[in-house]
């Protein structure tokens, strides 16, 4: 059973579709009608707007896996570029910072652990965790 | 005829949910097995561990096996009353309706758990691998891992894969923090845990069971730490289903436009292939127990159905699970696939009542009692057999 576009609803009104047709394809040309990951297990897109902007705001207290998060649950609104335009900036922010944020993280984790001691000289030895956790005895705290 | 209906839709829909319940418990107990197995190298480890578990008696490797057991006996009695104690502690709260203060609790059982824990095993492991990570990375990564467990556990609002991964995370972390404790205290507190669980969950007294009737009388959750598979959700339907923990006919949109009547004559071909567990009255609620262990969390044991049909199983189940197949890890790994088959046969067995007695169930004691058996019978008598017959060309 096809879809009409009869039953086409725009984001804007934020009221929920819900589809009685069973055979939603994942082509992109279909709108999907649940902004989250889970379907119809998830939020509401109105309910979604709040979300995406808090994870989006909490996301700069150095929390990427917050953005993370973010995109892997509003997948559908970061595959379907036309869709839900109210929550779409905040996950495409996510996006962005966690792209920038993982490879300024990357590169400097890169850097110490491929550059080691030749590169950092004595300060190497100082800043490598397992180190750290012997000085400060961390493993014996349970 | 409605029971026949009834039951086919369980036997159904029941493959489904059992394999949605096994694979995290197995997920579990195969991630617990494996840390043990990369950390055991040293075992001064474990004569520092100090806890309720051990405040009766710390085990020395000097004592005859009998003090030993006595002394085993005497640490799991202190800590199934101790497991009591803050039981009824939970009803008294959740009676008087303190369900913030609970959640905030097990966020913050949460955030230690995952913060604590979580960090001290990977300190573990990059000792073990000597993995040249500086601590800023590590401190930063740890912190993201622990804040948005939290979340997961406090909110409702995460993806369900998240929340689902995080209390198996939880889990193993517990677990594998009570395979540290000595090897008879281990054994014994599984036992007794197995029998308090069936005392509490079965008993009209027990407080589990006033948990769980309180909840039902006032139709909320209980604020807990409980892993829920993913519900069976109808394709025709796709509107949420709403969230009550009574419920005895789905009420939808669906149910609305098409009345039930006219779902079961559409011919049982249709019923049986949806599986709608939904369709079945589910009257079933999950049942609370604490997991006595240094942070007090909230752990809920036993197994019951959510008002959505999708199974729920406490945390504690998790942990006591895999401590039990990490304390066989300890040993060697014929006792870990023995216990395993143990394990998941006792659950499957508990999911069959759940599914004959429709009301909340003890998730530990039949899984418990047969991973201790098939454990003492691989280790007396299964390893003899098998070494003198490999040894002797006969069967490998």
């Amino acid at each position: 059973m096809e879809r009409s576009s009869s039953e086409e609803v725009t984001p804007s009104e934020g009221t929920v579709l819900i589809n009685p047709n069973p055979n939603m394809t994942s082509s992109s040309l279909l709108r999907p009608e649940w902004p989250t990951i889970d379907g119809p297990l998830g939020l509401s897109e109105e309910d979604s707007v709040g979300y995406a902007r808090k994870f989006f705001g909490f996301g700069f207290l150095l929390l990427p896996l917050l953005w993370a998060v973010n995109c892997y649950y509003f997948w559908p609104v970061l595959r379907h570029s036309t869709s839900f335009r109210r929550i779409r900036p905040y996950v495409v922010g996510s996006a962005i910072g966690l792209t920038v944020f993982s490879a300024m993280l990357a590169s400097w984790s890169l850097t110490f652990t491929i550059g080691g001691e030749r590169l950092f000289g004595h300060t190497w030895d100082e800043l490598v965790m397992y180190n750290v956790a012997d000085r400060y005895g961390l493993t014996g705290l349970f | 005829m409605d029971q026949n209906h009834r039951n086919t839709g369980i036997l159904h829909t029941l493959g489904e949910e059992i394999i949605r319940i096994i694979t995290p418990v197995s997920i579990c107990m195969l991630s617990v097995v494996i840390l043990v197995s990369i950390l055991d190298k040293d075992s001064s480890l474990s004569s520092s561990v100090s806890t309720i578990a051990t405040i009766a008696y710390t085990e020395t490797t000097s004592d005859s096996e009998w003090d030993k057991f006595k002394g085993a006996l005497l640490n799991s009695l202190v800590f199934v009353a101790v497991v009591t104690v803050v039981t009824f502690l939970l009803v008294v709260l959740f009676y008087f309706n303190c369900t913030k203060f609970l959640k905030y609790y097990m966020g913050f059982s949460a955030f230690l758990v995952l913060g604590f824990m979580g960090g001290e095993i990977g300190v573990f492991l990059i000792q073990v691998y000597s993995v040249a990570i500086d601590c800023f990375t590590y401190v930063l990564l740890l912190l993201n891992f622990t804040i948005v467990g939290v979340l997961a556990v406090f909110m409702s609002k995460i993806p369900i894969f998240v929340t689902q991964s995080y209390m198996v995370v939880i889990g193993v972390l517990t677990a594998y923090w009570f395979t540290m404790l000595p090897e008879w205290t281990t054994w014994v507190l599984l036992v007794a845990m197995a029998l308090y669980d069936l005392a509490a969950v079965l008993l009209p007294g027990g407080p589990l069971r006033l948990l769980v009737e309180l909840a039902i009388s006032r139709d909320e959750d209980i604020p807990a730490l409980v892993y829920e598979a993913r519900p069976v959700i109808d394709p025709r339907s796709n509107a949420t289903v709403q969230r009550r923990v009574w419920r005895d006919r789905p009420v939808n949109v669906e149910a609305q436009s098409r009345p039930q009547v006219d779902t079961e004559t559409v011919g049982s071909s249709r019923n049986v292939e949806e599986g709608r567990v939904n369709e079945l009255s589910v009257p079933l609620i999950e049942r609370l127990r604490e997991r006595g262990v240094e942070p007090e969390s909230l752990g809920l044991e036993g197994i019951g159905l959510a008002s959505t049909g999708a199974i729920k199983l406490g945390l504690g189940d998790f942990i006591f699970y895999s401590v039990l197949v990490g304390r066989a890890a300890m040993y060697d790994f014929m006792t870990v696939y023995a216990c395993y088959i143990a394990i998941i046969a006792g659950l499957g067995i508990t999911l069959v009542l759940l599914a004959v007695y429709q009301k909340a169930l003890p998730a530990l004691p039949v899984s418990v009692m047969l991973g201790v058996l098939f454990y003492v019978l691989t280790r007396f008598f299964l390893e003899d057999f098998v070494v003198q017959c490999s040894s002797n060309l006969l069967m490998f």
